[in-house]
């Protein structure tokens, strides 16, 4: 009698020498990363370390030069759908149609996701819920402030309740009630089994919410590891000593 | 599907947004007014036209003419309800959530096409309206009518893709609402200043839109005027895709 052992499901996310030229430089420089289901994965680096270019290309917003990105194992840059029903994305500053309203904008990411009817109504009340958006409901987006409008772009991306959550800065403009309530949301997500992977310049997010951390300079990968629980002095330490002096990075 | 979901997001928008309700108001009330004018010279015309057996009757001195004012109020309307399309997103930073959102962009010029063609064939529905609320008490020619009226759909039409066309490339709204008008008018009288130097015929009149509208307000319809429509309408909207495609792979 044979067994049949199952495999291990394949990183829900997955980098390979992924490389990506903007404005004339190499904004990511072969780039290698995974990511498996319910992890959360910190992205740290200064201005301009390529972490929203990054972030944007595993959204599907923007192709790499070369490389590969796989999703759930799948060709994503053959397969560039995937990102419809598989991936939330939050970009930096949550843009957002100002004519239109919550409600209208929750339902307009769910069609562009491929939800309809029932299932679409019963996705838009839960997100409204979750994140408390009940008394904005009917206001337009661009009456909000950034705070509600940084809500909002979440609320969006999580609609569809996707595999992979892709946040950029996502606490920007939150007061500190909300990014707390951000930080359980994070861990609400990863404990159901969503993957998450966030860019921040705030050291203590990433101690507080990730399980791994990645630290870019000058759009090269100079770190990854896990993160332990109270290790921030050292997080803290290891980032400046990359942002002063970084590994030489190999010319484009 | 994904094609539906860009169309009900670009209408919802055309729908809040207060250009398209201002346009549709001030354009219609100034038709409104030219229906009453024509009206009063076609009835107090009525008796000499008596005396002519073949004379023209209220499709050729209200309806058509009426539609010829709509045909002119489009060039400055399309480019203004097109601008923003594209452009606009690009401006307010929300085109890449729709490259993330996984919809190609065919869909999404597709979607925002069938949005603002649908507000279009409405305003002329509107105004299609007046002259058939006379249709049971005038001679109106429904054959010449519908003529004049498809001529008209498929000038809005090809507007439109040339206007999505230029938000597509344009960086800022204003620019593609002033890049569509000039081409909209120089494609309408590309043949004129050859006319003017002598020349007539032969490509340049076909290049022109007028040689394929005014048969049909005339009452004509001819398959390659249609062709010539769906040959601008296919290339505007090519153009508007491979643009967009290029941007998303560029960044």
């Amino acid at each position: 009698m044979t067994t049949i052992i199952p495999a291990d499901p394949p990183p829900v996310l997955q980098l390979d020498r992924v490389t990506r030229r903007r404005a004339g430089r190499t904004a990511v420089r072969e780039l290698s990363l995974s990511l498996a289901r319910g992890q959360v994965l910190g992205l740290l680096g200064v201005n301009g370390a390529g972490k929203s270019t990054t972030l944007s290309m595993i959204a599907g917003a923007l192709r790499p030069d070369s490389g590969a990105i796989k999703l759930n194992g799948e060709d994503f840059l053959e397969r560039p759908e995937l990102a419809r029903t598989a991936i939330g994305w939050l970009p930096e500053r949550a843009p957002l149609w100002p004519e239109l309203n919550v409600v209208e904008h929750l339902d307009a990411h769910a069609r562009l996701r491929g939800m309809r009817g029932a299932a679409r109504h019963a996705a838009r009340s839960a997100i409204i819920e979750r994140l408390e958006l009940q008394p904005l409901a009917r206001r337009l987006a661009g009456v909000l402030s950034q705070g509600q409008r940084q809500r909002l772009g979440l609320a969006c991306a999580l609609v569809h309740r996707p595999a992979l959550l892709v946040l950029d800065e996502p606490a920007n403009a939150l007061d500190p009630v909300q990014v707390a309530a951000l930080r359980s949301l994070i861990r609400e997500q990863a404990a159901a089994g969503t993957a998450v992977i966030l860019s921040t310049h705030v050291l203590s997010e990433v101690t507080a919410v990730c399980d791994r951390v990645a630290i870019l300079h000058e759009g090269a990968l100079q770190h990854e590891g896990t993160v332990e629980a109270g290790d921030h002095a050292a997080l803290e330490r290891r980032f400046f000593e990359i942002a002063m002096n970084p590994r030489p990075a190999q010319a484009a | 599907m994904s094609t539906l979901a860009v169309a009900r997001l670009e209408w919802r928008r055309l729908l809040v947004r207060p250009l398209a309700w201002v346009l549709a108001a001030l354009t219609l009330a100034w038709l409104g007014w030219n229906f009453t004018v024509l009206l009063g010279s076609f009835l107090a015309g009525q008796i000499q036209r008596a005396a002519l057996p073949d004379g023209p009757g209220f499709t050729d001195l209200v309806a058509v003419p009426l539609l010829g004012q709509l045909a002119q109020l489009a060039f400055l309307v399309v480019p203004l309800l097109t601008m923003s399309a594209i452009a606009g997103e690009r401006r307010s930073g929300t085109l890449p959530l729709l490259f993330a959102a996984g919809v190609p962009a065919s869909r999404i010029v597709l979607g925002k096409y069938l949005a603002l063609l649908g507000w279009l064939l409405l305003w002329l529905v509107l105004t299609l309206a007046m002259p058939l609320t006379l249709a049971h008490a005038t001679d109106l020619d429904g054959g010449k009518l519908a003529a004049a009226a498809l001529g008209l759909a498929l000038m809005l039409a090809a507007l439109a893709a040339l206007g999505l066309a230029c938000s597509g490339f344009a960086s800022h709204p204003a620019i593609a609402a002033a890049a569509a008008l000039i081409l909209g008018l120089a494609l309408w009288s590309v043949n004129l200043g050859a006319q003017m130097a002598g020349i007539d015929g032969g490509a340049i009149n076909w290049l022109a839109m007028s040689t394929h509208v005014q048969p049909l307000l005339r009452g004509l319809v001819s398959s390659a005027d249609l062709l010539w429509f769906a040959l601008l309408i296919g290339l505007s909207l090519a153009l508007a895709t491979r643009h967009l495609s290029t941007e998303r792979e560029r960044g």
